[in-house]
């Protein structure tokens, strides 16, 4: 028998890919590691994300699901929650006990009970609804609350990059 | 010297010369990869070329071999082409290695790989500073074949830890992998016994170093091979193997402990020697960190196992049929051939999976419950929660029944060392005193042990709740009984009542001759014996709150139970039934806590007072009124002065005379309609009764002792 994870992992593969939720794709990106995931988020409806189809890898950990998952969107992306090189920074990803500074309740946090799935509606609707309090990408955050045109400049340009260029995932596995 | 990790950044040449390995799953961007390859290439070939000029030169200067040797040797530049080439002969000799052993290196592999690389080269650096005066082209050998072999025992490492990872395991690669192992750990005792043979025959020198890096080397392929063996059995199983991470664990530790061995060793030996070696301390430092963090898991570890199985039910089949038996852990059904445990908010989960969880974090993982808690804080739970974990408690011995028992037995390889009542005897944060009504059902005086509790008036209702034979927790699930049930049986809410002793033995001869005369000690006797009335009270005061706490809980749907039993009969009161105790009784608890060891026994034989069931009578009510105002008072008094002149006689005997003025209650238990629904007053009156009944029953000792005294 393969690792408790592992197992985990390929299950949650299966029922992402029978029943994939709207706007979301992922999977393992070789069939030779399952700890290694990629990801398609589409931008949510009307919002300034909307159309975009934003590439993200998840980076699962060996005792997952005890522990959470990383993320990183590979495609450029500008928004609060998100380190400039890509980082997704949101309490359902964090570990309980992980925040010295108190500012997220631990219900919000990681725990078994949540899956690769509800991590990726939880990033689609945190594209809808930046949390400017804690933010990761301190001028994104100072540019939403600001000046809303200039950020909506920059989401439309990026989003059409997503658009132009080839996801990274096809010109992978290809 | 360094294979395999050139891709992560472009550095400066020669050392960046190799091709980086691929992502996995696919070249990258074509441009990037064909680029870094050319570059690479260009390297080696320019090290070639310069390295042939450099002998075609010294040929052509000295026209025969040996002065051609030594024209190279004498010349720096020459010497610094020679040098240049034959470490681009050890990447390539580690590139062959590699593509032997690994294959195609994982994305993961190569970033570690650069990390550790470079604390490597700093620590290198720090020893070359602090063996300057051995520095010789057999040093910096030396030191290529130390880097190297790290090298392929990290890959070794994270290699064996991808096992995990990967659905498909081939052939191919456990043939690699074992014997890469061999070869390494042939090569890692060979050089140990140089370095010790070397320091023998010429004294302590850089080779201690070596020696010491080389034991490391040696116990890093240990837990990998210790890994490996623990993955292959995994692998080949047919179930998943639940304890395999209690083995990691253990591996760790036994590592741990020997590696920070080591270390001291290795700096004691050394400071001894030559001075402290700096370039050991943040290896050293790391050893011991996760050394800790490993003995800490092992610890909290144990601590989960041995609450799980202690404090939580196995649960039922047909709970599992109520869910829909899915441990979210792991997301793999539940079925009876797996050990599942049901936590106090009634989620269940695999036993396996919970325990890792809880190693990390002793909250329930679906509703995030605080599950895990120190025995002594239980009690600053909310009240839901603390009767959730008596009722476990409990639950444990009635479930046996239902479950074979399987869950108080350690399982193999799983701590049988742990005695699983030791932690219900942690619960109890004093001794437990003994219940004479429950160790002399016989009938026997009651004898109790002469050992006082430090303070009665808490130890009672706890102790109770786990010396009396709960009701099964299965029962929690089942609805509840609508026909009458034996006592002891039915409760069908969580909390056991504390019950009265069965069997009430009565005061001993000796007891009572103590109360018998006009003397002050024995009028202190009989004072003694009214304060242990106080002392039940109290008991019967926690015993209520308890109960109004349970129906507090209790759904407005769920259907009050039958009152049928004494197990029961309390079970609904009402919070103001409670108060009015409670209002009793707190003005008596000054009192109740000097009672001294010698009047233990008495208390203890009062408390096997049985309750009997009484027909409801408003005017009996009334006379408990009085007998609780006049206690009241009386106590009241007593506290206020110690004063012996006051006169406990006379109050004893008002106390006599009114009790003896109500009418005999001790009529047997009336059969009561079952389905009907007590009501409040109904209920409260129940509590009155039950109080009055213990009163009489002590009007009787006295009785006895009146008439005893007269003869």
């Amino acid at each position: 028998m393969a690792s408790t994870a592992l197992r985990r992992l390929m299950a949650e593969f299966k029922q992402l890919s029978e029943n994939p939720p709207e706007g979301l794709m992922a999977g393992p990106i070789s069939d030779e590691n399952y700890f290694e995931w990629e990801a398609a988020i589409t931008g949510p409806q009307d919002t300034v994300f909307e159309d975009g189809v934003f590439i993200a890898r998840l980076t699962f950990p060996q005792d997952y699901p005890l522990n959470p998952p990383k993320m990183k969107f590979m495609s450029k992306i500008f928004h609060p929650n998100i380190y400039a090189d890509g980082r997704v920074c949101i309490s359902i990803l964090h570990a309980p006990g992980d925040d010295p500074m108190g500012y997220e309740q631990s219900s919000e946090r990681w725990s078994p009970v949540q899956s690769v799935e509800k991590v990726l509606l939880s990033v689609m609707s945190m594209l809808a609804e930046p949390n400017t309090e804690s933010p990761a990408n301190v001028d994104a955050a100072k540019m939403w609350r600001e000046n809303r045109e200039d950020f909506k400049k920059i989401a439309h340009k990026h989003v059409r990059m997503t658009l132009e260029e080839d996801p990274p995932s096809e010109s992978r596995n290809t | 010297m360094n294979i395999g990790v050139e891709n992560a950044a472009p550095r400066p040449a020669p050392r960046a010369g190799a091709p980086a390995p691929p992502a996995p799953g696919g070249p990258p961007s074509m441009s990037s990869s064909v680029w870094q390859r050319l570059r690479s290439v260009l390297l080696m070939l320019c090290s070639f070329g310069l390295t042939g000029l450099v002998l075609a030169n010294a040929y052509y200067q000295r026209q025969q071999f040996y002065p051609s040797v030594v024209y190279i040797t004498k010349s720096n530049p020459s010497m610094a082409v020679i040098y240049v080439q034959s470490f681009v002969f050890v990447i390539l000799f580690g590139k062959l290695v590699r593509k032997i052993f690994f294959g195609q290196l994982r994305a993961a592999e190569v970033e570690r790989l650069v990390e550790s690389f470079w604390y490597v080269f700093t620590e290198t650096g720090l020893t070359f500073t602090m063996f300057r005066d051995d520095i010789s082209p057999n040093f910096v050998v030396f030191f290529t074949i130390l880097v190297f072999l790290k090298i392929f025992h990290w890959l070794t490492e994270d290699r064996v830890d991808y096992m995990e990872q990967s659905p498909n395991i081939t052939v191919l690669f456990h043939i690699r992998m074992v014997s890469l192992m061999i070869i390494l750990a042939s090569v890692d005792i060979q050089l140990i016994a140089y370095a010790y043979t070397s320091t023998v025959s010429k004294g302590p020198s850089v080779q201690l170093v070596f020696a010491f890096e080389y034991a490391i080397l040696l116990t890093i392929l240990t837990t990998t091979a210790i890994k490996y063996v623990l993955h292959v059995i995994d692998l080949y199983g047919e179930n998943p193997w639940e304890d395999k991470a209690v083995f990691m664990l253990y591996t760790e530790v036994v590592i741990g402990f020997i590696k920070s061995l080591l270390y001291m060793i290795f700096v004691f030996i050394l400071v001894r020697t030559h001075t402290f070696p700096v370039f050991a301390f943040r290896p050293m430092y790391q050893t011991l960190k996760s050394f800790k963090r490993a003995f800490n898991g092992v610890l909290l570890s144990r601590r989960a196992i041995h609450v799980m199985n202690t404090c939580y039910p196995n649960a039922t089949p047909e709970e599992l049929a109520n869910t829909d038996n899915v441990c979210i852990i792991c997301r793999e059904e539940m079925n009876t051939n797996t050990i599942t445990k049901k936590l106090p908010c009634n989620h269940i989960f695999h036993k396996s999976c919970l325990r890792s969880w809880f190693q990390r974090q002793q909250t329930c993982p679906t509703c995030r419950l605080e599950v895990l808690e120190a025995p002594g804080q239980n009690r600053t739970n909310p009240a839901g929660v603390n009767n959730n974990n008596n009722n476990n408690n409990n639950a444990n011995s009635g479930n046996n029944n239902n479950n074979q028992g399987a869950q108080q037995q350690p399982r193999p390889g799983q701590f049988p060392m742990f005695d699983p009542n030791m932690f219900m005897q942690g619960r109890l944060p004093f001794p437990m005193p003994p219940f004479p009504g429950v160790n002399n059902v016989g009938g026997q005086p009651g004898r109790p042990g002469a050992a006082a509790p430090p303070r009665p008036t808490t130890t009672q209702p706890s102790a109770s709740a786990t010396t009396t034979t709960g009701p099964p927790g299965a029962a929690s699930m089942t609805p509840p009984p609508f026909f009458p049930m034996p006592p002891f049986f039915g409760a069908p809410f969580g909390v056991p009542p504390p019950l009265p002793p069965v069997n009430f033995a009565g005061l001993t001869d000796d007891e009572l001759r103590a109360m018998e005369g006009q003397e002050r000690q024995n009028v202190e006797a009989r004072v003694r014996c009214l304060r242990n009335i106080q002392i039940l009270l109290d008991a019967a005061v926690m015993e209520m709150q308890q109960y109004s706490s349970v129906a507090a809980r209790l759904q407005p749907g769920v259907p009050s139970f039958p009152t049928t039993s004494t197990a029961t009969q309390s079970s609904t009161t009402t919070t103001s039934a409670t108060q009015s105790t409670t209002s009793t009784v707190s003005s008596s608890s000054g009192s109740v806590s000097n009672v001294t060891t010698s009047t233990s026994s008495t208390t203890y034989s009062l408390l096997g007072a049985r309750p009997r069931v009484v027909a409801p009578n408003p005017s009996l009510e009334k006379e408990a009124e009085a007998v609780i105002a006049k206690m009241d008072a009386k106590t009241s008094h007593e506290r206020k002065q110690e004063d012996p002149a006051i006169d406990p006689e006379r109050v004893l005997s008002t106390l006599q005379d009114e009790l003896l003025s109500s009418p005999s209650t001790s009529s047997a238990s009336p059969a009561r309609n079952i389905d009907s629904r007590p009501s409040r007053n109904e209920e409260q009156d129940e509590i009155r009764r039950r109080r009055l009944a213990l009163f009489e029953q002590q009007a009787q000792k006295e009785n006895a002792e009146e008439s005893k005294k007269s003869n």
